[in-house]
């Protein structure tokens, strides 16, 4: 192959209108052809991007600069995925792309062609929460509740890939999510419970009366 | 995000000859996109490199492994054989971000990332980086930044695998037009000790392939790092260390540090003068001593010196443990 | 009635209403909420400090594509006072869109001199930061008693200096707001902490009768004094949403938040205390400083708008002074940040306690318990203290050999506020359920699910026979959620609503108590139409003035300078326990912000560029789940006293409890706030010191001097002549 000039005028030539085969050996051209097809740039426009949600397939016209987070609440109107700082720092966005936890604001929808995402949506199936999300509920997992459905969306994964954590193991799996309210302690319970480990209360309630000291 | 263009590479070669002067190669994203949405860079075209050939394997060789530079962070700290081949190597990467910003983030990615500067990263700030005059860290925040410093820019290395690796005595193989080249870890970032613009000293359109990390019979490595929070927040400071105790010894031992200049801070120096010597804290703080001593405390970054004395001896510690 | 002293529900664990829909991503936010043919809205802001903004051209911008509607955030010739104060905004199909018109507006103005630290605002050629008044607002010292004989006669007396930051709401969902006009009706989702408020300043700024705005906040994400008011952010929303005739959302992004929706004000603390030689306190004296931002304003004594707290805190030596003042400087505004002033002023007050305990040989729970004048606090030392330890766990300061020493510290909080105004409404159905309406909203804390306990206590009904609407402006008033008044405020009203049904159904249905297992008998007689009642927040049933005291054991590695909080102990008294499950969060959370504000948070600013440095999260750093402590939690359960809020004392005395704890452990005083690696080794001594550098700032304010016309603007700044958008 020719050095980097010369390829990427082919290329350019290639992108708007087709290339004679004279300027290169047959083999060459063919093989040069399916390389250049799959490797044509698309956009600046809207180009089609097609993946698969909560096992459905859905194809959106969007700009190669449209994030997955932008496509999932404004294309696909699902909007538990929450934006809340849009640079990869606190989890709220986080959807599992073929399983592993992403945050969906830092990777772009034309990057998830072909791929499989699964969104907070795409967990409860008939109004059935999951386990882990019964737990969450009764373990108070939650306070203004805007962490959660990344929370749940990383725990998820972790109990899949590790069915009965350590509490160190579900910290270090919630590290890239915050919580301003700060429900860490019970969240981290919700998943002990939903794994089947007896979760943690550290809060007494002790009457002032009784109490010797008092 | 200004539009841009964007073509999966489907190979090195096809990669590097269509990002041109005005692409950039995309892996995992995390830190383009961000330079991106503020606005810090405008590429015409995003060249995606994840389907390059060859860029996904970790592999052991006879005396070297190769780690592909699109193996995922994740991939790299949870590989079991690198895990105890490499345990400093598989710590650099665990100690990287959370763990979602690993399973995007790359090696190529995270040794090519650019200044963590919060004056770089500014999009309103005109620093010497992003071709102003002046660097605004110098008699300005500077508590992140560096204490070795050769040019205006007081912007330092924080790539955690470009330290390790540096420890490592790694190799790095890098697509240059249509020849491949093979860079060590000091010049992979040599040019951001001598120009205070470079992030690196890899071209626009230069892509980085894979590391090939050597292996030595006996040597342990280890990394270790301090950082404000306990787990998610950048280091202040890194360490990683490579090689033997032998009865007591230090033998061939390299270490580097993170955080404290452009570059992964190396000093043969050091190196040599652990040779032989007694495997102790006090020969420890020696090298320690050697590799800090043209340290330099700007107004906010004095402590960075102790941090890092404390952390050569630590890792050094380790090595012998 | 009163409070039934067997319960069902209340002071039992019952979970979120909401909590179902909150795990599946099916509660509905401000920003998740879609009218249709809803644009999207952005502001654009002053990237400059300081600057007379001449002109505003919007045309370019305007013929963009996509774009519906540009405005002008003011009219005329302005002043912008801060990197990020409102200058125009934009609404159109996309945010794509949108991002491509920001750019093209153009500002012509007039860069002026600006400051943005604290000491350098109080020099006296310093740019004024409002034209014509002066940067610093004091007031007068306060004195009671003879000050200069109490210290004279103490026999210790220490002076003790700390500091602490500006601290950032940061919530997790930014402010903004969905606003939709139809004709001269406003409706308005908001996400806000008072519904009511809300819906009252957005009649006033867009010259609208209150009947014709409705704000609904079904579900927000956080708030902690933030969100009062739908700010400059709303009004602009909604005059967007005006001129394209169409919805707008306009959610700001992180970088905005971290910018131009409020603060806790910073502090600069010298503290002098006195005690007699059994350690009761015989004289304080305080001079103090901080900055609320642009508009330093009249000195409130609250805390929430100037940079005052209250002082002396808790204790009441005889002999005081008191002068604080706040000081302006180019920079957001602060608002009210969950406990207003407390927080700072604990930082303060215990500090220098403990620095006079250990001057007396004195431990440091015995000066507390000996000094605070309120029983409740008292006794929880006396309770906290034996649970956590604290006899085996406390050593003379700095004595611990080895480079990770341990420490242990402890701090109180009062809490005043208690909660009136609010009304609620029952409707209830032939069929037996119910409806409980109270135009209140839930910040997270849970007061969905009070109103929910309270009507299911009092009616003696099952949990799945009520629903609960809550966060819309046509429901029953209800007050804004602020001062931990939330519970305190809805719990009566519904206590008193249900009172009223139950006499209603009684004369209906002629049955004695148609509560619990009478219930379907009585609603069978209520007919066609439901039966509503109304009912009011009355005295007796709640109250204020929670107390509450904090135990912190830390583990500091001198060599690193790194702080680890090993455990907390929180003894909370908060009268009678309506939820242990929502309770037990919310105290959970307040700990977790005092320990944010402890070791991690405070914004940055830059002297010469007059940016906020970390207005993002990755530099701005909240606590994470792996800086979690072992928080353990004893709830004093009083329940004569009646509901008290507790959202608010229970961040109060974190940090200081874990300051103390750090300079037990490591025997001398890390003065500011927060207790990051370099400042802790600097205590220690251990920090070379820094070189200034050779490049200077023009203008620069040090040592006082330079002068101000030096000041440059322009150099610094990326693109001249123009504003920015923080996309």
């Amino acid at each position: 192959m020719a050095g980097g000039v010369s390829r990427r005028i082919f290329l350019k030539s290639l992108g708007t209108s087709a290339v004679t085969a004279a300027a290169l050996g047959a083999d060459t051209v063919s093989q040069g052809l399916a390389q250049a097809n799959a490797e044509r740039a698309q956009g600046p426009g809207a180009v089609a991007v097609a993946f698969t949600v909560n096992g459905e397939k859905r194809t959106l016209m969007v700009e190669p600069r449209v994030t997955l987070l932008e496509a999932l609440r404004g294309n696909l109107g699902l909007t538990g995925a929450k934006e809340a700082c849009d640079r990869a720092t606190c989890g709220a966005c986080t959807v599992l792309l073929n399983d592993t936890p992403v945050y969906a604001c830092s990777m772009l929808a034309i990057e998830a062609q072909g791929a499989a995402i699964t969104t907070i949506e795409g967990l409860a199936r008939d109004g059935k929460l999951t386990a882990l999300q019964q737990a969450m509920v009764e373990q108070d997992g939650l306070q203004c509740g805007f962490c959660s459905p990344g929370m749940v969306m990383v725990l998820t994964a972790l109990l899949r890939k590790n069915p009965h954590p350590t509490e160190a193991e579900v910290r270090r799996a919630i590290a890239g999510n915050l919580c301003r309210c700060g429900s860490y302690p019970r969240i981290v319970a919700a998943t002990l419970a939903a794994s089947g480990q007896k979760p943690v209360t550290q809060l007494n309630v002790i009457s002032l009366h009784d109490h010797a000291l008092a | 995000m200004k539009a841009f263009s964007y073509v999966t590479a489907q190979t090195a070669d096809s990669a590097v000859s269509l990002v041109g002067d005005r692409g950039r190669f995309l892996a995992g994203g995390m830190d383009l996109l961000g330079e991106m949405k503020d606005g810090l860079v405008e590429p015409a075209l995003l060249v995606n490199v994840k389907a390059v050939p060859g860029t996904r394997e970790i592999a052991a060789g006879r005396g070297t492994w190769t780690v592909g530079a699109n193996v995922t962070l994740t991939r790299l700290a949870e590989h079991a054989e690198v895990r105890k081949v490499f345990p400093g190597l598989a710590q650099a990467a665990e100690a990287v971000g959370s763990p979602q910003m690993r399973n995007g983030a790359t090696v190529g990615g995270n040794l090519a990332q650019h200044s963590r500067c919060w004056y770089y990263r500014q999009r309103d700030a005109r620093c010497v980086k992003k071709g102003g005059a002046r660097c605004l860290a110098r008699g300005g925040e500077n508590k992140y930044h560096s204490v070795l410093a050769h040019t205006m820019c007081l912007s330092p290395c924080v790539a955690n695998l470009a330290v390790a690796l540096a420890a490592l005595d790694a190799s790095v193989v890098v697509q240059r037009g249509a020849k491949t080249v093979t860079l060590t870890v000091a010049q992979l970032y040599e040019k951001a000790w001598t120009d205070a613009k470079a992030h690196h000293s890899l071209g626009s359109d230069e892509l980085i392939l894979r590391v090939e990390v050597p292996v030595v019979a006996g040597a342990r490595s280890v990394y270790v790092k301090v950082a404000e929070k306990s787990e998610f927040d950048w280091a202040l400071v890194s360490c990683a260390a490579a090689g033997r105790v032998e009865g007591g010894q230090f033998r061939g031992v390299r270490l580097a540090l993170g955080s404290v200049a452009a570059v992964p801070w190396q000093m043969q120096e050091a190196n040599a003068f652990l040779e032989g010597k007694p495997a102790t804290d006090e020969t420890a703080a020696g090298a320690a001593a050697i590799l800090l001593r043209d340290a330099e405390a700007r107004e906010h970054n004095g402590y960075k010196i102790p941090v890092a004395k404390a952390l050569v001896r630590r890792a050094l510690a380790a090595l012998g443990a | 009635m009163p409070w039934p002293k067997e319960t069902k529900f209340l002071g039992k664990e019952t979970p979120r209403v909401e909590g179902p829909a909150k795990v599946s991503g099916r509660a509905k936010y401000t920003g998740d909420v879609a009218p249709a043919g809803v644009l999207y809205g952005a502001i654009f802001r002053s990237k400059w400090p300081a600057a007379r903004v001449k002109s505003v051209n919007l045309a370019k911008a305007r013929i963009a594509p996509g774009i519906k509607a540009a405005i002008l955030a003011r009219d005329g010739e302005f002043d912008v006072r801060y990197y990020g104060d409102e200058i125009a905004a934009l609404a159109g199909t996309s945010k794509q869109a949108v991002l491509d018109a920001l750019a093209l507006i153009e500002v012509s103005a007039e860069p002026r001199a600006f400051v943005v630290k604290e000491v350098d605002a109080l020099k006296t050629d310093a740019p004024t930061v409002v034209a014509g008044r002066a940067n610093l607002t004091e007031g007068a010292a306060k004195e009671t008693g003879d000050v200069e004989a109490a210290f004279a006669a103490s026999a210790a007396v220490v002076e003790t200096r700390v500091s602490t930051p500006i601290q950032v709401h940061h919530p997790m969902e930014t402010h903004g707001h969905t606003v939709q006009w139809d004709g001269e009706e406003l409706s308005a989702w908001s996400s806000t902490q008072g519904v009511f408020a809300c819906r009252d300043s957005f009649a006033k700024s867009l010259n609208v009768a209150q009947n014709r705005v409705r704000v609904r906040c079904e579900h927000m994400g956080g708030g902690f004094g933030s969100k009062f008011t739908p700010g400059a952010e709303g009004v602009l929303c909604a005059r967007l949403a005006r001129a394209a005739g169409a919805p707008v959302k306009l959610m700001l992004t992180r970088f905005e938040e971290g910018l131009a929706v409020g603060n806790r004000p910073s502090s600069f603390q010298k503290l002098k205390l006195g005690a007699d030689a059994d350690g009761k306190l015989t004289a304080f004296e305080i001079y103090s400083f901080g900055t609320p931002g642009h508009t330093a304003g009249a000195n409130t004594g609250g805390g929430s708008g100037g940079a005052s707290f209250p002082a002396p805190y808790l204790y009441k030596p005889a002999a005081t002074r008191v002068k604080q003042g706040s000081v302006a400087v180019n920079a957001g505004q602060s608002c009210a940040f969950r406990a207003p002033g407390h927080p700072v002023a604990s930082v303060g007050m215990e500090a220098v306690l403990d620095d006079l305990a250990v001057k007396l040989g004195m431990d440091p729970v015995e000066i507390r318990v000996k000094n605070d004048p309120f029983d409740v606090r008292r006794r929880e030392y006396a309770i906290g203290a034996e649970q956590f330890g604290w006899k085996q766990k406390y050593r003379k300061p700095g004595t611990m050999a080895g480079a990770v020493k341990t420490g242990v510290g402890c701090a109180g909080a009062a809490w005043m506020s208690g909660g009136k105004g609010t009304q609620a409404e029952i409707q209830v159905n032939a069929d037996g359920t119910v409806e409980v309406r109270v135009g209140t909203q839930d910040l997270g804390t849970g007061s969905r699910t009070v109103v929910q306990v309270v009507a299911a206590e009092m009616l003696g009904l099952g949990l799945d026979r009520l629903t609960v609407r809550i966060g819309d402006s046509r429901l029953p008033p209800s007050g804004s959620s602020g001062g931990s008044q939330t519970t305190a405020a809805v719990s009566p009203a519904v206590f008193d609503a249900c009172e009223n049904v139950v006499a209603e159904l009684k004369k209906l249905s002629g049955i004695e108590d148609p509560r619990g297992e009478n219930w379907q008998a009585a609603c069978a007689k209520i007919g066609n139409l439901p039966l509503q009642v109304r009912g009011k927040w009355r005295e007796g049933l709640s109250t204020g003035g929670a107390g509450g005291v904090q135990f912190a054991e830390v583990e500091v590695d001198t060599e690193t300078g790194f702080v680890k909080v090993k455990k907390l102990l929180v003894v909370q008294d908060c009268g009678l326990v309506v939820n242990k499950l929502t309770c037990e969060s919310q105290i959970n959370g307040g700990v977790i912000m005092g320990l944010g504000y402890a070791l991690y948070e405070q914004r940055v600013m830059d002297a010469r560029t007059g940016f906020v440095l970390n207005p993002t999260l990755e530099n701005y750093k909240l606590p994470g789940a792996a800086d979690m402590p072992e928080i353990e939690i004893l709830l004093i359960d009083m329940p004569e006293r009646g509901v008290i809020g507790v959202g608010e004392p229970c961040t109060v005395p974190t940090a200081a409890a874990i300051a103390n704890a750090v300079a037990n452990a490591i025997g001398v005083r890390v003065p500011d706030l927060p207790l990051t690696p370099d400042r802790v080794l600097a205590a220690l001594g251990q920090v070379p010191k820094g070189t200034a550098d050779t490049v200077r700032r023009p203008g620069a304010w040090v040592d006082g001097r330079a002068s101000v016309a030096a000041a440059p603007v322009a150099p610094w700044v990326e693109r001249n002549g123009g504003g920015q958008a923080y996309r």
